[in-house]
């Protein structure tokens, strides 16, 4: 690469990592809205089922496993093996998606609808988290298809890269809303 | 020393352009000094219909009844769209034409880190500003600028609320990718050699400017959305009736928009430092202690936000607040008496960019200080919501912020049009301005004293002289600006050439011609170590060396022996 080259890619990743540190202020916007309500609440919510506390719990590890994958094929493009990476970005894939179609369910099915204020901010960040998955979800496939017509080598792989690290922001913020909405 | 830049195609095609046409400014240009100028006029424009907006709010509170508007709607929408123009589509983009001019240059790189997203970040101001002031006509946006629910949200039926929200979401994602594109590049693109605190002091304002917009803005997104789907979708965030709460609206408001106040006012600390240094021909008293606070400024800024609330907030969080609003006065302090020490002894020459600096100084100390005033909680009790606290925030904003503008634009007009503006006018300017100012906005403190609240079309007939004071002296005001909106214009025609570095300064962007080619440097630029060293021989001996590479810095034309030019041109003292 030339000199030129290389300090583009300097100036992507740093301008991902500035982003990401940036825009997780949405989702931190957002606990402090949930915190508040939930510590203003008239009513006691209602308590989870076994199945309502399970079925976002595994869809919280898919996400996480997601993860594993996006830097399993990531070290794999790195050292040009094309076969591994196809295989694990495609399983991003099918993670993310899984967990995206759980949080779907959850948006319209989830036992806070008649709760009134809390119901609405529980819809808000569940859709909210939802809207960056299905973006940079979008990119992820976008990047598989690209990946099955050769476009990534071990040289050439920011496509890949800001593909993942954008992905793990998706992760991060996940994880902030389901300590918030289901743990504590 | 190299500059470090990547190739940039887009503007390839202004490299063969000896000279760009006014039509270039308004195309899509990924050219960063273009950008500059985009925002810059763009923002005057809007400062024009913020102030026609305000002279009519002015023209009503001539006398104590309703004259020129039929009821307090009427009113309400004159000032919620005169605050939120002068913030958002004024001061803040004014500032980031300011960046986008100066930061590639001074740092010796031919365009900023990412050139498509800074053009993108620019081109979302426009519609944004139109779709605002279609939202006045639309009607209903009467919430002030800082759109506290409930008036926001059930008081303002019509359509105009929404579209101002909607609007200020884009000026956010605006300022967001101008802040993550500066951060990129002071961090990435210093030329080899250059350390942090070799860069010049407006670098450092607005990489802590960046901070702060990339850190809260995000929050005031959040809380955007909320507002927008109470408007919208049926929620009730901010509706008491349905369990809401108002309070959370000003809380995630001001977590945002107090920084936001640094974000309208570090820039003008980093105008102040190039100028008053520069024009006193004397190094920068305190580099690192200017530099520094203003990321404690930046650091410190988060953890006031609730004194815009001492009335409502719980009495047991009064004196949190208020300490950390009067701890933020030590960094401003610490600039103050460093910008004092740096024209102390110095050469001074009163250019208009001077003046308007040395305005600053002593008109932003008289916000600072009734900023500590205010964070006083007894004190802040007895004139919350009144003209006290208007007047603060406009010594500040006024006093600070737009006189900073000045000084920047008199100061830099030399080197992005390759002409002098006209120093008489400047002057004239400088003096209609300072003196009017002072009594638009002076009185109201006493009016405030005296009980007088803001946002009121009708106020006590005792208030009127005082009033009559401000309103005649905002009228003055207001056409004195159209001074130096001729000077800018009429000094273009008037062609008095400028020469690549007039005020024979340290910092890289006077190491090129005026205007600069299109990527900015004929070669690789040599960076001078200490960019406020003057009074050195090593900076004389850097400024002889420039004048052998780019020529005389100011043409001999322009010597103190042309009447017209003897203020302007500085003799080549000091250096």
């Amino acid at each position: 690469m030339t000199r030129e080259e290389l300090l583009a890619l300097k100036n992507k990743r740093t301008l991902v990592t500035v982003f990401q540190i940036s825009w997780i202020m949405v989702f931190v916007c957002l606990v402090v809205v949930c915190l508040h309500i939930r510590g203003n609440l008239a009513t006691a919510l209602p308590e989870l089922t076994p199945v309502q506390f399970a079925i976002p719990l595994l869809a919280t590890l898919a996400i996480i496993a997601s993860g594993f994958t996006a830097g399993r094929a990531m070290g794999a493009i790195r050292k040009d093996d094309r076969a591994a990476f196809l295989s694990m970005w495609q399983l991003t894939i099918v993670l993310g998606g899984a967990f995206l179609a759980v949080m779907i369910a959850i948006f319209f099915y989830n036992p806070y609808l008649e709760t009134g204020l809390y119901g609405q901010i529980f819809r808000v960040m569940i859709g909210y988290h939802a809207v960056h998955a299905v973006a940079i979800g979008w990119w992820l496939i976008q990047v598989f298809m690209n990946a099955r017509h050769g476009a990534y080598s071990a040289e050439n792989y920011w496509g890949v890269e800001a593909g993942a690290r954008l992905w793990y922001f998706v992760i991060v913020a996940w994880v902030l809303f389901y300590i918030v909405l289901y743990l504590i | 020393m190299a500059t470090v830049t990547a190739p940039l195609p887009g503007i390839q095609a202004h490299e063969e352009k000896t000279k760009l046409r006014i039509s270039d400014y308004f195309k899509w240009t990924v050219d960063h000094k273009i950008i500059g100028v985009q925002y810059m006029v763009t923002s005057l424009f809007f400062f024009i219909v913020g102030g026609a907006l305000v002279m009519m709010v002015r023209w009503e509170l001539l006398t104590p009844t309703l004259d020129l508007v039929q009821n307090g709607t009427q009113f309400n929408q004159l000032f919620t769209m005169h605050g939120t123009i002068m913030i958002f589509l004024w001061i803040i983009p004014m500032f980031a034409g300011f960046g986008n001019y100066l930061v590639p240059l001074m740092l010796g790189a031919k365009d900023m880190a990412f050139p498509w997203l800074n053009a993108f970040a620019f081109w979302l101001i426009p519609p944004a500003g139109v779709l605002m002031i279609l939202g006045y006509f639309a009607g209903q946006a009467q919430a002030g600028w800082t759109s506290y629910p409930p008036l926001s949200t059930l008081f303002s039926d019509g359509d105009g609320q929404t579209m101002w929200a909607i609007a200020i979401h884009i000026l956010g994602l605006s300022s967001i990718l101008g802040g993550l594109n500066f951060i990129v590049t002071v961090r990435n693109m210093r030329p080899e050699g250059m350390s942090y605190f070799q860069m010049p002091l407006l670098i450092w304002a607005i990489l802590a400017t960046s901070i702060i917009v990339v850190m809260a803005t995000p929050f005031l997104a959040g809380g955007l959305t909320l507002l927008i789907l109470d408007r919208v979708a049926g929620t009730a965030f901010f509706n008491p009736a349905e369990g809401g709460d108002v309070l959370l609206w000003q809380n995630v408001f001001w977590f945002y928009s107090h920084p936001a106040v640094y974000i309208m006012v570090i820039p003008g600390f980093g105008i102040l430092s190039e100028v008053l240094s520069t024009h006193s021909r004397k190094s920068v008293f305190g580099y690192r202690a200017i530099a520094l606070s203003s990321l404690v400024i930046a650091l410190v800024g988060f953890t006031v936000w609730a004194h815009h609330m001492f009335t409502s907030l719980m009495p047991s969080l009064r004196i949190p607040f208020m300490l950390t609003s009067m701890i933020i006065a030590v960094p401003t302090g610490i600039k103050i008496f460093s910008w004092i020490g740096t024209i102390w002894g110095g050469k001074i020459r009163l250019t208009s960019a001077m003046l308007f600096a040395l305005g600053f100084l002593s008109m932003f100390v008289i916000g600072g200080i009734s900023g500590v005033m205010l964070a006083a909680v007894p004190f802040d009790l007895h004139v919350h919501d009144t003209y006290f606290v208007v007047s603060h925030f406009h010594f500040v904003l006024y006093g600070g912020s737009v006189l900073a503008i000045y000084a920047g634009l008199y100061h830099w007009y030399p080197k992005i049009t390759g002409y002098m503006m006209d120093e008489r006018l400047g002057k004239i300017h400088f003096w209609i301005t300072y003196v009017a100012f002072f009594f638009t906005f002076f009185p109201m403190h006493l009016l405030g004293m005296l009980g007088m609240p803001r946002r009121v079309a009708v106020y006590a007939p005792e208030f009127q002289t005082l009033n009559t004071i401000v309103s005649v002296s905002a009228f003055v005001l207001g056409i004195s600006t159209f001074i130096v909106l001729f000077n800018l214009v009429y000094s273009l025609y008037k062609k008095r050439v400028a020469g690549p570095n007039p005020w024979r300064a340290l910092t890289l962007e006077w190491a090129t011609d005026s205007p600069p080619p299109a990527h900015n440097f004929h070669g690789d630029p040599v960076f001078f170590s200490n960019p406020y060293g003057y009074g050195t021989e090593a900076a004389y001996r850097y400024l002889e060396e420039q004048e052998k590479e780019l020529g005389p810095s100011y043409p001999k034309t322009m010597e103190p022996s042309t009447q017209a030019m003897a203020h302007a041109a500085p003799a080549p003292a000091g250096d």
